[in-house]
């Protein structure tokens, strides 16, 4: 779901820019208060995985394919939607100007979508779950509805940009995600979130664990 | 498991991946391509690259271009994605470093 250069006016750029440099600015903060020495090995280790695992196009129907953000995995993990919003950005630094994966004047664009939208979607999505459903459940939804929405919001992004029809925009978008969604988001956030769980419970963050209060 | 214990896990299931993207990967255009090929390029991946080439408010080279050395093949989009998460690893512990460094003293 990279938008690449092109895709979006300077103008209406420089507006995903400053969005996305606020919630940058509170990830760092977020990071220099809540972020110990056992957090930053879980953040480097993630880091590493969301980028290789984003290199790892999945087939869905329609000739088309798709990958996992790993936004909702993050915050989930990390027990920060601000979590995600520091870890997208440094992949989608990485992405944009080493790669050519995504655009460079469309950066900010990119990070508000995969890492506060998927993110906030994510951690809030999963903590409203994880006591009715349980951490697996509420886990895949969460990863789900994660990338659901922020294919919606990129498709409303296009229409502004004049690039996608709205309709024809939100239809699409949402109909690729959906189906991307359940393997690509859904699943390896579970499975990982899963295997996590089994061998390493403490470095999970404590607030994603059902029965505790969730504070932002 | 340490510290390190984390990290090296993550890093060894990072790097199997980066190995196996390259012959893994679906070569197909993800859902925002998909969609670029078919609304404004009206079903040709020719006619939406011309049309957004058009619109390219810079021009900017990217060294890895789509995960790939020029000329390298294969074995070149593994060495690209494995530099990448090498990369990620050094920026986000370098990161992490300075902001837990600001924090304790």
């Amino acid at each position: 779901m990279h938008i690449g250069d092109g895709l979006i006016p300077l103008g209406q750029s420089v507006i995903y820019w400053l969005i996305a440099l606020v919630f940058i600015v509170k990830s760092l903060e977020w990071a220099r208060k809540d972020m110990d020495e056992m957090k930053v090995p879980m953040l480097a280790a993630l880091a590493a995985g969301i980028f290789a695992i984003q290199a790892m196009n999945i087939p869905i129907p329609w000739g088309t394919s798709g990958h996992m953000m790993g936004a909702a995995l993050a915050a989930i993990i990390l027990g920060s939607p601000f979590a995600a919003v520091l870890l997208l950005t440094l992949v989608l630094v990485v992405q944009g100007v080493v790669f050519a994966d995504g655009g460079i004047t469309v950066m900010g664009a990119n990070i508000v979508n995969m890492g506060v939208v998927g993110g906030f979607i994510g951690f809030y999505s999963y903590n409203s779950l994880k006591n009715s459903i349980g951490m697996t459940a509420a886990s895949f939804a969460a990863g789900w509805l994660s990338i659901f929405i922020t294919a919606l919001v990129c498709a409303i992004q296009m229409y502004l940009a004049g690039t996608f029809p709205l309709r024809e925009g939100l239809l699409f978008m949402g109909l690729y995600h959906a189906v991307i969604g359940v393997v690509g988001e859904g699943a390896i956030t579970a499975i990982a979130l899963n295997r996590i769980m089994a061998v390493r419970p403490d470095v999970v963050s404590e607030k994603s664990v059902p029965g505790v209060g969730v504070a932002a | 498991m340490s510290k390190n214990g984390i990290i090296i896990a993550g890093a060894v299931t990072a790097i199997i991946i980066s190995v196996l993207a390259p012959f893994m990967a679906s070569s197909n255009p993800d859902g925002l391509d998909k969609n670029l090929i078919n609304l404004i390029g009206g079903g040709s991946e020719e006619h939406a690259e011309e049309i957004i080439g058009e619109r390219m408010p810079i021009e900017y080279n990217a060294p890895m271009p789509d995960y790939s050395i020029e000329g390298m093949g294969k074995p070149g989009e593994v060495g690209a994605i494995v530099a990448g998460t090498i990369l990620m690893l050094g920026i986000s512990l370098s990161l992490g470093k300075v902001l837990v460094k600001k924090q304790g003293t």
